[in-house]
């Protein structure tokens, strides 16, 4: 618990620079944008409909979704630039972060500002003509600052929901304070999770007090409030913003997709790069697919992917072959078509396994999946978010023909949870899983081998193709760590009493790999 | 009635007319009675005219297009001799002072700020400008230290003072206003109305007084403007308008202050003999 506290406040510094100017880009970015268009809705009433049904369509989206769209956006967007002018931009990490939350602003900024023009009292804007304004000087000396309480009131709520919103940035590899609580949900550190949205919340709060006094300070036109209320914000921002910019030299960027074995890895493999002088970033909790895209265009340098993952996804091939075949092949495939270098297998594999708990497939006397594919239709299915939709799932329906009497989504915590509990009587587990042994579960055979092999492989990016300090640093680990080893690890993290940190238990493994 | 309603003659004999206003039209896209039905008025220098009529009759939009808050379908205004729509808004707006019936004082702006605004505009340096707002507060018989003060803290009367003295701070030639004294208490109308008529003398001013009491225009003005459904039904002094020549509406109307007169007298002098 003390370990966990801890290790948390040491990553606070980080975390908090990285949300504090995610968010305040965002806001800024926001105003800008909105409060020009606030001016033209209120001065052409045309305009104010289009515009707020936009910022509130935008709103409907929920926020992970949208910080998602803009992933495969920019990747298009900056493949198209890169072809026409030979300029391209990342698709990860701050750019989509900051205009998904910029879009999120967008729309209580508008709306306040719109509302708060519109009903600054007639008789004073007719009187700002009628003494000899322009319309310039109308809306900065009378319009302006009579509207200015109802727009404040618009910003604070819009600051509020960037900063809660930006914890969403950590699966499009933003640093945040998300990072807390993604890693905290994927390993049940209930501690991570917690302290996430506690700094998250105590964020959001005093940048609300601080525009509260910028509010109160426009009401009552006082300029000192003003002054206190801006210098505070100003001097937050400015903080983490010198709190980013360390020197960074050399730097790696190892990749993590959103479960606990790759959290465990990366930091396994952070540790090596370190020890090896490298100065190291980490981008966690990233998609699968986000993953892979990040690599091919350079913007992670490593990270562990499963070969029928890729030779399913990525290369589309739905035939079956031979573990080895498949590595070969594999191998040489990302080479030549994609210029990613697998460094090799780790040793053991993460297959997707179809798990049920030893006892209940006895008493069905279920052993593989041909057994399953007869009593489908009395039993209910549990799988993780993907895995319905992936192909090895049709595969195995074509060569089983499973009709399950119930199919069910989990994060992949809470499929365990479901098994254990009943809810459902099969799930779509991972070899490597820790709770194979924790909860005693079985692993049903696959007679006519429908699902792939899914090595753990070392991918390197393009660029990193030849760099020693990466081939010094990861090449022992080929073959060195076994499924047995892998799966102590990933319960040392998963396991509810006297659980490890990823970190903690990378540091272990990498002991019992030393052995 | 000829000599009831005058019609332009400025243009044509070269006359030094302040304000010309010709055949003007002007229909809010709302309704579709015209505000204002063929207008023509001719305004000599140094003249102050007093607009009466119903509510609705057209004051306030006559007004407000002499200043091109409203633009007018046809016709033309020429102030000075120099056609208005030729002006950019904002400039000509701050060389005419005026004085709005809603009174329509910045709430956000002090008292002093308020009323050196069109100054402020028009590039006034800082101590002139102070000078000017002193001199102003003195002349609309306001204490100094209200300049500090918000218009929230002035009673309606004391708003509709600053708002005359900030009409008069760019030391404009000509003043527009509407129904500039109807929140004050009679003493002080009275008191204000007379200080007023005669700063317009004093400076010289041109003035058009929107205003509900036909006795404050009988007291004030050289003449007096009647208007009905947008339409000019009758210009003269108070002299003329009071007179046996006069329609019978008109002269109805003029009469008011009179009968009421009569009544207050009788009333008295009943009570006395109780
Ligand atoms: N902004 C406006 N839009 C539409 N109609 C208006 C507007 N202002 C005034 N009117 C109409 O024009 C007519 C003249 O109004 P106004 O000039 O304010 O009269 P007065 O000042 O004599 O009371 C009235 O019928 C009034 O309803
Ligand atoms: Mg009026």
């Amino acid at each position: 618990m003390s370990e966990q506290i801890a290790s948390a406040w040491r990553l606070l510094p980080e975390y908090l620079s990285a949300h504090i100017v995610l968010s305040a880009a965002a806001l800024g970015a926001g105003l800008l944008i909105a409060l020009p268009l606030a001016v033209l809705a209120a001065r052409r009433p045309a305009f104010a409909w289009p515009l707020l049904s936009f910022a509130s369509l935008v709103q409907t989206i929920p926020g992970l979704a949208l910080l998602a769209l803009f992933y495969p956006l920019l990747l298009a967007l900056s493949a198209l630039s890169g072809r026409w002018f030979g300029v391209t931009f990342p698709a990860l990490g701050f750019l989509p972060a900051l205009l998904a939350l910029t879009l999120y602003a967008l729309l209580p900024i508008l709306r306040n500002g719109v509302t708060g023009l519109t009903g600054v009292d007639k008789a004073a804007v007719e009187a700002a003509k009628g003494v000899g304004m322009t319309p310039m000087q109308s809306l900065w000396r009378v319009e302006a600052p009579l509207a200015a309480p109802v727009v404040m009131a618009g910003v604070r709520t819009a600051a509020v929901w960037t900063i809660g919103a930006a914890t969403l940035a950590t699966p499009i590899g933003q640093t945040s304070l998300g990072n807390y609580i993604f890693s905290g949900l994927q390993t049940e550190n209930w501690v991570f999770v917690l302290f996430g949205c506690a700094a998250s919340a105590v964020l959001a709060f005093i940048v609300d007090q601080a525009l509260g006094l910028v509010e109160t300070g426009t009401a009552l036109r006082d300029a000192r409030r003003i002054v206190a209320g801006v210098a505070a914000l100003l001097v937050g921002t400015g903080l983490a913003v010198t709190g980013l910019a360390r020197p960074n030299a050399a730097s790696y960027v190892v990749g993590a997709k959103n479960f606990s074995e790759q959290y465990i890895l990366a930091e396994l493999f952070a540790e090596r790069l370190q020890a090896e002088g490298a100065n190291v970033r980490q981008k966690q909790g990233l998609g699968s697919a986000i993953a892979w895209r990040a690599l091919v265009s350079d913007e992670i340098d490593v990270y562990v992917d499963y070969s029928g993952t890729l030779w399913a996804n990525v290369m589309g091939r739905t035939d079956v072959p031979p573990r080895d075949v498949m590595l070969a092949e594999l191998t040489q495939w990302m080479k030549e078509k994609r210029g990613v270098t697998v460094l090799g297998s780790l040793g053991f594999e993460n297959a997707y396994a179809m798990l049920m708990r030893r006892a209940r497939a006895k008493e069905l006397n279920i052993r593989s999946l041909e057994d399953l594919s007869g009593k489908a239709g009395n039993l209910a299915l549990g799988a993780d978010i993907e895995f319905l939709d992936r192909p090895e799932w049709a595969a195995l329906q074509k060569a089983y023909g499973l009709a399950f009497r119930d199919k069910r989504s989990f994060n992949p915590t809470f499929m365990y949870r479901a098994l254990s509990s009943g809810e459902v009587d099969v799930i779509s587990g991972f070899s490597s899983d820790g709770r194979i042994i924790a909860d005693d579960l079985l692993a049903l055979e696959d007679p006519r081998h429908a699902i792939p092999s899914y090595d753990a492989v070392i991918l390197l990016a393009p660029k990193r193709a030849d760099d020693a300090l990466l081939q010094r640093a990861l090449k022992p680990l080929v073959g060195a760590i076994s499924v047995d080893l892998m799966r102590a690890a990933n319960l040392s993290v998963d396991r509810d009493n006297d659980k490890s940190t990823p970190l903690a238990a990378a540091r272990a493994l990498e002991s019992q790999i030393r052995k | 009635m000829p000599n009831l309603v005058r019609r332009s003659c400025g243009a044509a004999d070269g006359s030094a007319d302040m304000i010309d206003i010709d055949n003007l039209v002007l229909s809010y896209p709302s309704s579709t009675k015209p505000a204002l039905d063929h207008v023509s008025l001719s305004i000599p220098e140094g003249q102050l005219v007093a607009l009466v009529g119903a509510s609705g009759s057209g004051k306030t939009t006559l007004l407000k297009t002499i200043n091109r808050l409203n633009d007018p379908q046809s016709g033309t205004i020429s102030l000075d001799g120099e056609d208005v729509s030729a002006i950019p808004g904002p400039l000509l707006r701050r060389r005419i002072g005026y004085a709005f019936q809603g009174i329509g004082l910045f709430p956000h702006m002090s008292v002093a700020e308020n009323i050196g605004i069109t100054p402020q505009l028009l590039g006034w340096s800082k101590p002139d400008i102070a000078a000017r707002v002193r001199e102003l507060l003195a002349l609309v018989d306001l204490p100094a230290d209200f300049a500090a003060r918000t218009p929230a803290m002035l009673s309606g009367g004391q708003q509709q003072r600053v708002g005359v003295a900030r009409a008069l701070a760019a030391r404009p030639k000509i003043m527009l206003m509407d129904e500039p004294f109807g929140a004050l208490d009679p003493l002080t109308r009275d008191a204000l109305g007379q200080s007023y008529r005669a700063l317009h003398e004093r400076l010289g001013l041109t003035t058009i007084m929107v205003t509900h009491d036909v006795q404050e225009a009988v007291l004030l003005a050289d003449r007096i403007v009647v208007m009905e459904a947008g339409r000019i039904v009758a210009d003269g002094t108070p002299r003329e308008l009071m007179s046996e020549k006069a329609e019978p509406r008109v002269m109805e109307l003029m009469s008011v202050p009179m009968r009421q007169a009569e009544r207050v007298q009788a009333i008295l002098s009943g009570a006395a003999h109780v």
